[in-house]
Formats: C-alpha cells, structure tokens, sequence
C-alpha cells in the first residue's frame, strides 16, 4: 500500500508540473510575449471566399493578386519593400470575416483589408475605419455615397446598370423600334442582388425605360424557370441578370430552354459568364451582352501579365479564368499607392493614415489596361469610371465596344 | 463519480455540482482569470472569447432540446436571427435599452420557437429535422423581404450603454457576454436536473414509455423548444450588439449544421459536452485559418486556396472521425479520463 501511495504521490506531482507548464506557456501566448518577426515588408489581407458562394469569381481573382505580388516581390518590391498576400476562406460568412480581420489586424504593417463580399465589407469597414486601414469592397455604392475609407473596385454596380440603360436604348433606336424599351431584372435575393436598383431603377425611370418588377431568387437555387416566365409575361424585351458565375449562366441556361433567348436580348453584369461557362453552354448564351469593367475573353488573355497565369503554374492560358485580371489589377494599384505613400511618409512612418492618403493620390493611375485609369480621389471611392460591353459570339467572349465612361447613378438615390 | 475518499453524508452534498473545495478552488481561479482577461490578453483572443461564449449559448440551446429532449432542430441559426432583429430593432428603431431588449428578445424568439416545436408531437427524427429545416428557409425568407429589418441591407444596432458609459468594444461587451453565458450555463446545468431535465430524458430515451408513466409530451417537447429559443434568441441579441449589424447572411443553414456538428463532436446530453464541441471546433477553425497561410508559404505548391479552404474538409473528416470512434463525443472521454485519474492506480 505505501509503494502505492509513492507512486501515486510521484505521478500526481509530475502531472502538476505539466499542468503548469502548459498554463504558463499558454498565458505567455496569450498575452503575446513570443516576439514576431519585424521584415521591411507590408501586408495585404484579403477577406476572401474560396469555397462558398462567390467562389467562382474570388478563387481566381485572389490567384491574379497573389501572382502579381509574387511577381512584384521578385523584381525587389515596391521600393526594396515586399508585400505579404495573406488569403483567408471567409467561406462568405460574416462571423469568419470578422474573426480573420481581428486576427490579422495585428499583422507587421496591414494597410489594406479586401472583403470580397457586400455583408463581410458592411462588418468589417466600422473596424477597419476604427484602425485606420483601407478596404476595399466590390461593387456598392453606398461607400461613393458616403466617403469614407472603403474603396470600390471600379464603377458601381448601379453606374454599370445605368450604362447597359443607355447601351439598352440605342440599341432600341438601332433596330428602328418606337417608344422605349422595357427591361426586365433578375438577381440574387440578397444585397448584393438589389444593389443595382439602388439608384439603376431612378436612372431608368430618368431616360424613359420602364423595368418590369424585378425577380429575385435564393442564391443556391438551381432552376429559374418560375422567375424567368414571369419576366417573360411582363413582356420584357430586355432581361438584366444579377449573380456571379456560373448562376447567370444557368439562369440564361433556363431561359433558352424557355425559348426566351430568341426574342428577349440577355445583359449580365461583372460577374457574368466567363469564357470557361460560354464553353459550357455555347448555344444558350450565345448573343448575351456583358457589362464589364475589366478585361474580358481574348482581350485579358492575349494581355501581356496573363504570362503569369503560365509562370506560377496556374494551368494553360486558354483555361484562365477573366476574373484572374482583377486581382492584377487590385494588387497593381495597391503598388502604386504603396510607392506614393512611401515617398510621402517612408517606411517607418507608413501605417494605414498614410495609405488612405496615398489612395485618394491615384487619380488616372493607369494599371496596364486591365480597367479604366483609377478614379480614386479625396471626392471619389470608384475604382475607375469607365465600363466596357462584350458579346458572346460563337462561342467565344469578344468586344462590342471601347471603354465608356458609366454614368453616375449614385447620386439619384438616398443611401 | 465522486472524487475518492468523498463521501456525501447531507442531502445538499449529494445534489452539489461543485461538491469539493478543490472544484470551487477551480471554478473561482477560472472566473478571476476570465474576468481580469481583458487587462492582458489581446485583442484577437477576447473578440475569439466572446465569438465562443455567444456560440455556447446557442449550442446550449440545442443541447436542452437534441441532446436532453431528443428533438433534433436545425432551425437555431434562424432563431438566433430571430432573437438578432428584435434586439436590433427595439433599440435601433424604438430606442430601448440593450438590457431590457436582451430578455425581450429571448421571449420573442422563444414564442415563435414554440411554431418550430408544434410538428414535434406528430412527427420525429428526420422528418422533425426536415420541418424545423423548413422553419429556417421561412424564417430567412420573411427577414429580407420586411421593412423594418432592413430589408437586404440589415441594421445596425447600437452598442450597449449604461448612463455614459457605451460598451463599443471587444474589451468592454466581454463582460456582458462572458457574464450571460454563465448564467446561461447555471441555468442549463440545474434545469437539466430538475423533473423538467429528468422529463426530457425520459422522453429521448423512450417518448412512449414515458408518456405511459404520465409525462405530457406535447408539453415538455414545446417547452424543450422554447427554452432551447429563448437560449438562441438570447445568443442573437448579444451577438448583434457585439457585431453591431445584424444582415440576414449571418444565419444561414451552414450556422445550423456546424451547431449540430458542435453538439455530436462535445458529446449530447452533458452540458460539459456544449464547452468542449464549441471550443474544440472553433479552435480548429481558427487554427486551420491561422495555418493555411503559413502551410501555402513553406510548401508553395499547395496554393494559398486549397490551403486555406482545409477548414471544410477538416470539419467533415472530424465529424466522421467522432461518429465513428467516438460518438459519445468529448464529454465521454472527460468522463473516462477523470475516474480513471481519481480510481489511479486502480483500473475500477
């Protein structure tokens, strides 16, 4: 029985000890003692989504980024400063995005938050401004309505609206019709599938076209028939479809199989049909109109930075996604307001005050043609003013237009 | 099982959850560390410290009515949604107070619960499951297509306030959330022994046996439900305020289904088992999202995407891991771990 006790004695002794150490190093964890590692280096977060509902258009716009950092970073940085991409899968739920942000705030120099979708960007952008570090969100106007420290990507999606609004008209008159056009609206039943109406619907009403009540679906559905008949019904003669890849593909899918695509002239938006679901479905898409800000089809893949879609392993050129563009395009301005705010302030000075200043520097910044020069000003949050309209013809993504300046359809509504 | 050489000699020794002086020592060093946590640790940890208390609470919830009650309930994300838009609006729209909006909208989310629970008496298991889904996709579709939520731009609650003093912070609103989760927690563990708790199991382990002994199902299964809302409207309302925009992307059947996956991993029917299937889950999540990135950075041909896309997988194979081998979930294995620490070196 006493060699028992002993025993008992020692292991419990040893277990304490454990018990100990572990809290010990647990408490200096959590109160951050460990030191991390100070390098002339920036970071950029991305709030992304890689495996939820925008996906589709996020995977390859964050390879775009991360290529062109990594390409940036090899050629010595911006000014011998490198930029750490740091990708997080928000799964485009708001708890993550937040729980990422608050994470990675502390990150050596974090000057710029992406949040990739409508919900994460509204949560993230009141702890963001707090911290004073830029973000970027894709496409709302709310942030031109009210300036602030949130960036768009390039035109709003209600500029992109009010410019298919006057695409939609000419071609009216084009085909020698009388009177004035009705334009149907399909999307996603969510913010993100409304916000083109927040001040679309008051520039439609402005230039005489009458929108038919709009549809609006779940994000996850998979048939669109109910939507689209009622659209049809309305006697629309113009159909505006919401949604990223591959959702208008699928709803333009459901209208062919309607027969709709022979008399109803189809628009998507930005995140329409890539040439990777025009493949897909030829036939049914063919003739549909893309508003778009970035470089679309041949015109992104004959580009001279589509290269780094092949140098970083990414696959064969005819299989890169479009969207890749963007996140070139994104990281190339983040250069040149990174240069701009490291002439300003240095490196020891750079913080996100000085970032935010460096943004609004970037008027007419031109970034390789990939989009229109940047808009970007103390009086402006738009990534660029100008859009341009491709068509899908024989299988295949090919401009219809240059760049148009969009209207502003912002300053209609009350946000 | 008591600890060895502790022997209950009063009533109120056999019915104490805290029975030896060593568990109050425990219990009140965890409370003055939780406490005095905000005046060391960092930001990161107490915003991960609130995210957890208010996922237990909600987790809690379904504890009561799936893993007590047996009625399996995918709705507690719409309910928490539920509990979300009142408090945000009784305080945005018609200016109450968080602390009088906090128990309102338990009570409102819990009412409306009580809908989720009427199929309960007519059907169970899958098709249960399938109505309480069917409540979700109501519930999500009736919020953005009503004016006073927001419609699909949400609201934006303000912070809670006492006089002057605004709790707009991760370090300020810890203490109100932390605080709600233990009374959550006190509440739960001693209603789940009292002959509410006792009427539960007796109708998860067999409805009909139980009815014949003189248990009103219809009654406890309604009442599982509404407190299992209460618990998730409660949860909404801190995590509104928390957040400070409720929008209607923030509960969806996702939220439901890794609060199901929380319960299985912690283990059902043990309120301990709440504690450790949140944490542990968490944990991993926030761990995968901390690593994927230093993952795609030594081993570069993995992508920064597949990388930081692990969390799903790993939440999927984890699930299966413990339906497997332990589908008794963690809570079993603090059970076997602590007789086999306190009957050391006795095997039984």
């Amino acid at each position: 029985m006493k060699d028992y006790s002993d025993k008992r004695k020692e292991v419990v002794m040893k277990m304490r000890k454990i018990f100990l150490g572990v809290i010990i190093v647990t408490f200096l964890f959590v109160i951050g003692v460990i030191p991390g590692h100070a390098q002339k280096e920036v970071t950029y977060l991305s709030l992304a989504d890689y495996t939820a509902a925008i996906a589709g258009l996020n995977v390859p716009a964050d390879m775009g980024c991360e290529d062109y950092i990594k390409d940036m970073n090899a050629r010595g940085g911006v000014d011998g400063v490198k930029v750490k991409f740091i990708g997080v899968d928000t799964r485009y739920d708001v708890a993550r995005g937040v729980s990422a942000y608050k994470r990675y705030r502390t990150e050596p120099k974090l000057l710029v938050a992406n949040a990739i979708g409508t919900p994460i960007g509204k949560a993230v952008a009141p702890l963001a401004t707090k911290d004073k570090i830029v973000t970027l969100v894709p496409g709302d106007g709310e942030f031109q309505a009210n300036l602030g420290r949130i960036f768009v990507w390039g035109p709003t999606y209600q500029d992109s609206f009010a410019a298919t609004i006057d695409w939609l008209v000419a071609d009216w008159k084009k085909k020698g019709k009388t009177g004035m056009p009705k334009l149907g609206y399909i999307s996603w039943d969510n913010a993100y599938g409304k916000e083109y109406l927040r001040g679309g619907k008051e520039y439609a009403e402005k230039m005489g076209v009458s929108l038919a009540p709009p549809e609006f679906f779940p994000a996850g559905s998979l048939d669109h028939t109910v939507y689209l008949t009622r659209l049809a019904k309305a006697e629309v003669n113009y159909i505006f479809v919401g949604g990223v890849d591959p959702t208008p593909t699928n709803v333009i899918r459901d209208a062919h199989k309607l027969g709709l695509t022979k008399t109803i002239q189809f628009f998507c938006d930005y995140w329409g049909p890539t040439s990777l679901g025009v493949r897909l479905h030829p036939e049914a898409l063919e003739g549909v109109v893309i508003v778009s800000y970035y470089l679309r089809g041949d015109d992104a893949r004959n580009h001279p930075l589509a290269n780094l879609w092949m140098k970083y392993g990414r696959g064969k050129l005819e299989d890169m996604n479009e969207v890749y563009t963007i996140g070139m395009s994104w990281a190339i301005t983040f250069e040149a307001a990174l240069k701009n705010a490291l002439k300003q302030v240095g490196y020891k000075k750079l913080d996100g005050e000085a970032i935010f200043q460096a943004y609004q520097t970037l008027t007419g910044t031109e970034r390789a043609g990939l989009q229109g020069p940047c808009a970007y000003s103390p009086t402006s949050r738009r990534g660029s003013l100008e859009v341009r309209f491709y068509q899908v013809k024989a299988g295949k993504v090919v401009s219809i237009s240059d760049w148009i300046k969009a209207p502003d359809a912002v300053s209609l509504h009350k946000f | 099982m008591r600890p060895c050489g502790t022997f209950d000699e009063r009533y109120s020794q056999d019915m104490a959850i805290f029975r030896i002086k060593r568990h109050w020592a425990v219990l009140i060093g965890a409370l003055i560390f939780l406490y005095t946590f905000p005046l060391y640790g960092s930001y990161y940890f107490i915003s991960l410290l609130n995210s957890l208390s208010i996922t237990i609470i909600i987790v809690l919830g379904l504890q009561l009515v799936s893993g007590y009650c047996g009625q399996i309930s995918f709705g507690q994300a719409a309910f928490m949604a539920i509990g979300a838009y009142t408090s945000a609006i009784l305080t945005a729209k018609f200016g109450f107070s968080f602390f009088l909006a906090l128990p309102i909208s338990g009570i409102v989310a819990g009412l409306i619960g009580l809908a989720g629970g009427a199929p309960s008496l007519r059907i169970k298991g899958f098709y249960l499951a399938m109505a309480t889904i069917a409540i979700h996709f109501v519930i999500m579709w009736l919020i953005p297509h009503l004016d006073i939520t927001g419609a699909t731009q949400g609201l934006h609650p303000p912070p809670p306030q006492i006089g002057s003093f605004v709790f707009d912070s991760d370090e300020t609103i810890y203490y109100i959330i932390i605080t709600v989760m233990f009374l959550m927690t006190f509440g739960a563990r001693n209603m789940v022994r009292t002959r509410v708790g006792r009427a539960f199991v007796a109708i998860r382990d067999n409805d009909l046996a139980a009815e014949v002994m003189g248990i009103e199902l219809y009654r406890y299964k309604l009442l599982a439900f509404f407190i299992s809302c209460f618990y998730a409207g409660i949860a909404g309302s801190l995590w509104a305020h928390w957040i400070q925009m409720v929008h209607p992307e923030q509960f969806t059947l996702l939220h439901a289904l890794n609060y199901i996956g929380m319960l299985i991993v912690g283990g059902g029917g043990s309120i301990p088992g709440v504690f450790f299937g949140v944490i542990f889950l968490r944990l991993l999540e926030e761990g995968v999202m901390f690593a994927a990135p230093l993952l795609a950075s030594v081993f570069p041909w993995i992508g920064i995407h597949p990388a930081a896309s692990m969390s799903v997988s790993v939440f999927g194979v984890v699930l299966i891991l413990f339906l497997i081998f332990e589908p008794r979930g963690l809570a079993h294995r603090w059970e076997i771990f602590k007789a086999s620490y306190r009957l050391y070196p006795f095997s039984h």
